[in-house]
């Protein structure tokens, strides 16, 4: 999308004579290839050759998105039911019908549904033949279009038409290749994505890949089985190689529910595994920078979720009794308080007093004490004076707490934490 | 429309500028206008395939500067008709695969130009408003209630919005599930109250706007988890005053719409400082050429001032034409297609 973070150019002068002339010379190159590339699909010729064409054109411009569909016609209706030819004799290009339907124009839509059409036919044929030479150049071009794909990702991390045809490769593997050769496919994916978090930790593209290949991954059609073990320890690798990774901490809360289920976890480990977790953010607070950064106080958030609100209860302690829930939350006070010793000018440990007290008046069912009334208003002083920002935000809580004195269930809204 | 970038740049440091900044309307109003005659730089080859979003990210500029009439009316109709293809979705330009992102900018277009009557002799499809209507309405996985981009596949909470937006605008609803669209984004949900790309995913803002929005449509704000979100939404403004989309990143003037958009759809817009946003947006205009930019001293583009413009309309910027926090349009033409829009109660 045009230019985030361009840093502006040296000098606004009007180009040279020489720039221009460069510039114009790259204009023709590039609408030169982009017009051969149009008259080639529309003399359908889908060859390895308009193939080329489409990689150099994607280098220039990875943002083409038509021309990443006219890669994908020419794969499914050229090439790779050629590459089945080989040991498959009956597998034919499309009848020339489909052809001038489906290449007439890449971007007549009329062509689209005959286009899908098509492809599927194609696929039956593929997989109801008994040596359909699946595993032969098929493989060799998706292998050789992955490693086309990779610098280009490398260098446009954040192209979402790159990323999608790349998972779009991989289907075609699933749905082309044995499994175990699909599978394989998907386990370079896994390594490439590694690379592409480490590179960039927050590239939600990234994030959103590895989830998509953790999945392929474990699916039964790839005889796979479940990888969540794995992949709650990588994030235990992210985060503790960066604490501000909301990224990973936001991927781990997604994890749990299922690893203590599959871990067949006994209340006694679920309340175990709940005290590590809150050691773990505990001690990332604690550590040089971070009380002030947000990540670790959301997912600190997150765990209190899981005591404080009542859809959050089924995630990690399903089975804590009430009494167990304010004990933790107390416990959790006892903790917050210390930790101000020495970060009084942190706003985000004001808010989670002031959140987490009230909250535990709604689960003792009780109107705050004077004692708490106090803290909270308090508590609330320092956050107007820390965090002038959200002063809107203040002026509600506010609001609220006078409201609380009345009827102590109206906190919800504001503190965010609901019964 | 061109989306080439520059060739201004947005203010230089904060020190340099004069205390009280003001939105230089004519330079904007120039800089959008002169954007299609730049066919001479590489860039504006280079991003044809955003060519309509940039048309409905130009225009929609120039109605909330008040100069809805800055383009050629016919030649805008004539340029989106023809990026119309057989099947009722639109291309991004003349040529290209219809996509569900450039359909909907087709039918924003077509109806800030007041050119759906157009649309009706001209389109194709079967023709007109149902044309489209019915390639979108394609685009719904009926099983899950979200939507894919186009025809090979990929799902995305933006694309349930776009289609929700041009569906509406249209009068055509009721051709997709809407309760099974509303169950998907309620399992799109995370702790913090926001959204992501798809179940599973980290909440941003940009996929919160779209899941709002979405929603606001559908009239089923009831099922967001206000008071978190609106926690999480008012967290990324930054000390500067501008608005983040995830936490700790950079500040950035296109959230300034997602953020703020977000927080003004569940009454919280309140919760971040509205006078150090526009500040923060100002910086990033280029007062002489026009434009903005995604933060000050980089090079502006389309795609910016369109939010930022629309960011500070939201904050009530003097002069600025209202813009409408669901459609990122202007609120009376939204109004004269839908009818009054509710206000949202500030608590």
């Amino acid at each position: 999308m045009a230019s985030h973070g361009v840093p502006r150019q040296a000098t606004t002068e009007p180009r040279t004579e020489q720039s221009r002339l460069k510039e114009q010379k790259q204009i023709q190159e590039y609408t030169e290839l982009v017009d051969l590339i149009e008259r080639k699909i529309a003399e359908r010729q889908y060859t390895r050759e308009v193939l080329e064409l489409t990689s150099k054109l994607l280098i220039k411009n990875p943002e083409y998105y038509t021309i990443w569909n006219v890669r994908r016609r020419l794969l499914i209706h050229g090439l790779f039911s050629k590459s089945s030819d080989l040991s498959s004799p009956s597998m034919e290009l499309p009848s020339s019908s489909q052809i001038a339907t489906t290449t007439t124009s890449p971007a007549d839509s009329s062509s689209s549904t005959t286009n899908t059409s098509t492809a599927s036919k194609e696929t039956q044929s593929n997989l109801a033949s008994p040596n359909p030479g699946k595993n032969g150049t098929t493989l060799d071009l998706i292998k050789a279009d992955l490693d086309f794909v990779f610098p280009l990702m490398v260098k446009f991390p954040k192209c979402y038409w790159i990323w999608n045809y790349r998972l779009w490769l991989l289907e075609e593997g699933n749905k082309r290749l044995e499994p175990e050769v699909a599978r394989e496919l998907w386990n370079g994916e896994l390594s490439l994505v590694g690379k592409m978090l480490t590179r960039d930790s927050r590239n939600f593209h990234g994030w959103g890949y590895r989830r998509k290949v953790i999945s392929e991954l474990e699916s039964p059609k790839l005889h796979g089985k479940s990888m969540v073990e794995s992949e709650f320890e990588y994030t235990t690798r992210m985060v503790k190689a960066n604490l501000s990774n909301f990224s990973a901490w936001h991927y781990r809360s997604k994890l749990i529910p299922r690893l203590l289920s599959e871990r067949s976890a006994s209340d006694v480990q679920r309340r175990l595994f709940l005290d590590n977790e809150f050691e773990l953010i505990t001690n990332a607070i604690y550590t040089d920078a971070y009380p002030y950064a947000q990540s670790v106080w959301f997912y600190y958030q997150f765990l209190m979720t899981t005591l404080v609100d009542s859809i959050g209860h089924l995630t990690i302690t399903p089975n804590f009794t009430d009494e167990d829930r304010i004990q933790y939350v107390r416990k959790q006070l006892v903790n917050l308080g210390d930790m101000l010793d020495g970060a009084e000018d942190c706003k985000w440990i004001y808010n989670a007093l002031l959140e987490y007290t009230l909250a535990l008046c709604r689960m003792e069912n009780r109107p705050p004490l004077d004692a708490e009334r106090q803290d909270c208003t308090s508590w609330l002083a320092e956050l107007r004076k820390l965090d002038p920002l959200r002063a809107g935000r203040w002026d509600d809580f506010e609001k609220t707490l006078r409201w609380v004195e009345v009827d102590y269930r109206l906190a919800s809204d504001v503190t965010g934490v609901e019964l | 429309m061109s989306l080439v970038s520059g060739p201004g740049r947005a203010g230089l440091s904060t020190a340099s500028l004069p205390t009280e900044l003001r939105l230089s309307v004519a330079a904007h109003v120039k800089y959008i206008q002169a954007l299609d005659n730049r066919k001479d730089e590489l860039e504006y080859h280079l991003t044809t395939h955003l060519r309509l979003n940039g048309v409905y990210w130009g225009l929609t500029a120039l109605h909330l500067l008040g100069h809805p009439d800055a383009l050629d009316r016919s030649q805008v109709i004539d340029f989106v008709l023809q990026c119309q293809g057989e099947n009722g979705g639109f291309g991004a330009a003349p040529g290209h695969d219809p996509h569900l992102l450039s359909t909907v900018s087709a039918v924003q277009v077509l109806v800030m130009c007041e050119g759906l009557g157009e649309l009706e002799a001209r389109g194709k499809n079967g023709g007109g408003a149902l044309g489209v209507g019915r390639y979108l309405a394609g685009l719904q996985d009926r099983k899950t209630g979200t939507f894919r981009g186009d025809e090979w596949g990929e799902e995305d909470t933006r694309f349930l919005y776009a289609a929700m937006n041009a569906l509406s605008l249209l009068g055509l609803l009721h051709l997709i599930d809407v309760e099974k669209a509303v169950a998907y984004i309620v399992s799109c949900a995370n702790f913090d109250g926001g959204y992501g790309v798809s179940p599973g995913a980290e909440s941003h803002a940009g996929q919160i706007f779209a899941c709002l929005a979405a929603l606001s449509i559908a009239g089923r704000l009831e099922v967001v988890d206000q008071g978190k979100l609106g926690r999480w939404l008012s967290e990324r403004q930054v000390e500067r005053g501008g608005l983040n989309g995830r936490p700790e990143k950079l500040e950035d003037v296109c959230y300034s719409w997602w953020v703020a958009s977000s927080l003004k759809m569940i009454g919280k817009l309140h919760w971040i400082q509205g006078e150090k946003l526009t500040k923060f947006i100002l910086e990033c205009q280029d007062t002489e050429q026009g434009g903005f930019a995604d933060r000050p001293g980089d090079m502006v583009d389309v795609f910016h001032t369109v939010f930022g413009l629309a960011g500070l309309s939201l904050l009530g910027y003097p002069g600025l034409e209202e813009v409408d926090a669901v459609y990122c349009m202007p609120r009376k033409v939204i109004e004269q297609v839908l009818g009054p829009r509710e206000e949202i109660p500030i608590e």
